[in-house]
């Protein structure tokens, strides 16, 4: 059998937990595949989360240094995953979809010809290829989706499994890596302000949407952020009046999140923001209009306003 | 006199910018998401069956639109699709692109993004753009494939996920979305840039818009022509069946004071749900 790999991607210093997920997952399957389970890590110091990922039991982990991965861009990326794949020859290569992934998966399946499955929520490996579950329509529906061929690249969303850890003590091997020639250039990283915490990682999110109107409502969002320990998230139409930072986007176009506990307020449950949000556990909705869509999907739905529902709630969390 | 005019024209245009710019933008449509979808003998469909432009693409019209507004040149479109689409390039003509291509391929051919960017790739090695712009993603499948596909087709370099586009020199200076930050990166032309829906909000058709786009050319190119055929198309993904999401469980809403809301969020919370 030819191994399956998966790409651990490293953000903040860490592992993403979203990455370990797949790896977890990509255990059981290379288990009942019989298939030896490898893990990729390409990072300016990549020695440095060897231990991590060894407690997720790969049987191998090939790591490719270099400083040009101590930031983002998309044509090193692929250089580095199509040396890796070309090296391990595995059958399936598994990603979290991040938005560093999503930037290169595109691209890197073209030059490997390979097949791709963007965004997946469930797969499994099949004689030939994957199988796979894709939300598709705004994640109104989901595709059953396979796909063949030599080689097939799977990106997954956050929270689709547990990350599970698995101690082994597999074989580190440091693959040669010479970056080829590059066009795009980075001239800038724009950092939010106050630095951000990773909203794929949080188990909470508290997240603001139009209802939020003004510094006081932003300010309250904040506080209940703090307080519940979580990261905060935005709908787009909070984000374009410039109150919170892009990034802060869930949604279709922005990321997708699955964390525990979700606060919807102020926020109407438009699909294209639900698509973003609609896995988490247990979803809380605080809306003014008790008819709006959001709180179809909410498990515990407070109609009121905002403005009045956020300070006693924040005063009854810190009484705990 | 009328030399001279020419000449003031001239310098006019060139005062503008030294550089007019060609884009073309790869537009898709699609059906639109907002609408009910049901389920049945395994296929999608739509309530009303209603066709769109991907938003993404809209938004990647409006761009390259604004852009040559400002610093002169022109914006064509192509689109692969039944003959239906054709409806969707006359949306971005009225828009304000210039011209349009049509790729004709049967309703439901069931191309993957790679075949989508096959096809492209082959068309636009016959042709001559500065700047090729495509939507980060389709509305319908979210797969954000084709425009790095196309991309690497061509040999060209790119930026996904824009959301600010500007002319710097004879490059794009990029902002692009990223996990955690945004990126500021300067592609070289000609290349390849994907487009987010937050980068604008695409114009409306005027009534002045629509009736000139009734002049404007749509030609026809036949896959067959760019030398394309079909085996090598034949789609590595395909979709088996659809599915409905599994239903959350009903869950229960409140009216009350602000403070007895909180009190019975925070104790099903605890007790209940038990995430705290
Ligand atoms: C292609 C495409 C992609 C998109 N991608 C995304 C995406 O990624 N993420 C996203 O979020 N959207 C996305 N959208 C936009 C989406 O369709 C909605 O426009 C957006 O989600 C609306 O945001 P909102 O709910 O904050 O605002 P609104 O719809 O305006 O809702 C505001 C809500 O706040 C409530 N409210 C007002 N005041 C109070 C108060 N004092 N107390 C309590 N409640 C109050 C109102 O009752 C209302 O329900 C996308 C759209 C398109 C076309
Ligand atoms: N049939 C098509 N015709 C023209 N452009 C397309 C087509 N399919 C995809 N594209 C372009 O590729 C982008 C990404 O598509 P996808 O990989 O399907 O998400 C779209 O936003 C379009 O710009």
């Amino acid at each position: 059998m030819r191994p399956i790999l998966v790409y651990l991607a490293v953000s903040g210093g860490r592992l993403k937990k979203s990455s370990l997920e797949v790896l977890s997952h990509a255990r059981g399957l290379a288990k009942q595949a019989g298939a030896p389970l490898e893990a990729l890590i390409v990072d300016a110091d990549p020695g440095a989360h060897v231990a991590e990922a060894a407690n997720y039991g790969p049987d191998r982990i090939r790591t490719i240094a270099d400083p040009v991965f101590g930031t983002h861009l998309n044509e090193p990326l692929t250089q580095a995953l199509e040396t890796a794949i070309r090296a391990a020859d595995p059958a399936v290569v598994c990603f979290a979809s991040t938005e560093a992934v999503k930037d290169v998966l595109g691209a890197l399946a073209s030059r490997l010809g390979a097949a791709a499955l963007p965004d997946v929520s469930h797969f499994e490996l099949t004689a030939d290829g994957v199988k796979a579950v894709r939300p598709v329509m705004a994640a109104k529906v989901l595709a059953e989706t396979v796909a063949t061929g030599t080689t097939v690249l799977v990106s997954v969303r956050s929270g689709s499994y547990d990350a599970v850890p698995a101690p082994g003590s597999p074989a580190v091997e440091a693959l040669p890596f010479a970056l080829g020639n590059v066009g795009v250039v980075l001239k800038e990283i724009l950092a939010a302000a106050g630095g951000q915490v990773d909203l794929n990682e949080a188990q909470v999110v508290v997240a603001a949407g139009r209802g939020v109107k003004d510094e006081e409502g932003k300010r309250l969002i904040e506080e209940l952020a703090a307080v519940t320990g979580a990261a905060i998230g935005a709908s787009r139409a909070v984000v374009e009046t410039g109150m919170f930072p892009a990034t802060t986007q869930i949604g279709q176009t922005g990321k997708v999140v699955s964390p525990t506990l979700y606060f919807a307020v102020g926020i109407s449950g438009a699909i294209q923001h639900v698509a973003g949000m609609a896995n988490s556990k247990v979803i809380v909705a605080i809306n003014k209009d008790g008819d709006a869509p959001i709180f179809q999907y909410a498990t515990y739905g407070l109609v009121g306003d905002l403005y009045k529902i956020l300070p006693a709630l924040i005063k009854e969390w810190k009484s705990l | 006199m009328i030399r001279f005019l020419g000449i003031f024209r001239l310098l006019k245009i060139a005062k503008k910018s030294a550089f007019r710019m060609n884009f073309i933008v790869c537009i898709k449509q699609v059906p639109d998401v907002s609408a009910p979808v049901s389920i049945r003998d395994g296929h999608l469909q739509t309530d009303s069956d209603r066709m769109v432009l991907n938003a993404y693409d809209a938004s990647a019209v409006e761009e390259a639109l604004v852009l040559t507004e400002k610093h002169g040149g022109r914006v064509d479109v192509v689109l692969i699709g039944p003959e239906k689409a054709k409806e969707t390039i006359r949306k971005a003509l009225a828009m304000g692109a210039e011209a349009g291509f049509h790729i004709p391929v049967e309703d439901g051919a069931g191309y993957d993004s790679a075949g989508y960017a096959a096809i492209l790739a082959a068309f636009l090695k016959t042709h001559s753009y500065d700047a090729i712009l495509t939507g980060k993603q389709s509305q319908d499948t979210d797969s954000g494939l084709a425009g790095g596909m196309l991309a690497d087709r061509l040999g060209l370099p790119y930026a996904a996920n824009a959301v600010g586009l500007e002319l710097e020199g004879n490059a794009l200076l990029v902002k692009r979305q990223g996990d955690t930050a945004q990126e500021m990166v300067l592609v070289p032309l000609p290349g390849v840039v994907t487009c987010s829906n937050d980068m604008n909000n695409p114009r409306i058709p005027s009534l002045k818009g629509i009736m000139a786009s009734k002049k404007k050319e749509v030609t026809t190119v036949s896959p067959a022509e760019l030398g394309l055929d079909a085996a090598a198309l034949k789609p590595a993904t395909v979709v088996t069946g659809y599915r409905n999401v599994p239903a959350r469980n009903p869950g229960k809403k409140f009216e009350a004071d602000a403070e007895e809301l909180a009190r019975t969020l925070v104790g099903l919370l605890q007790n209940e749900a038990k995430v705290i």
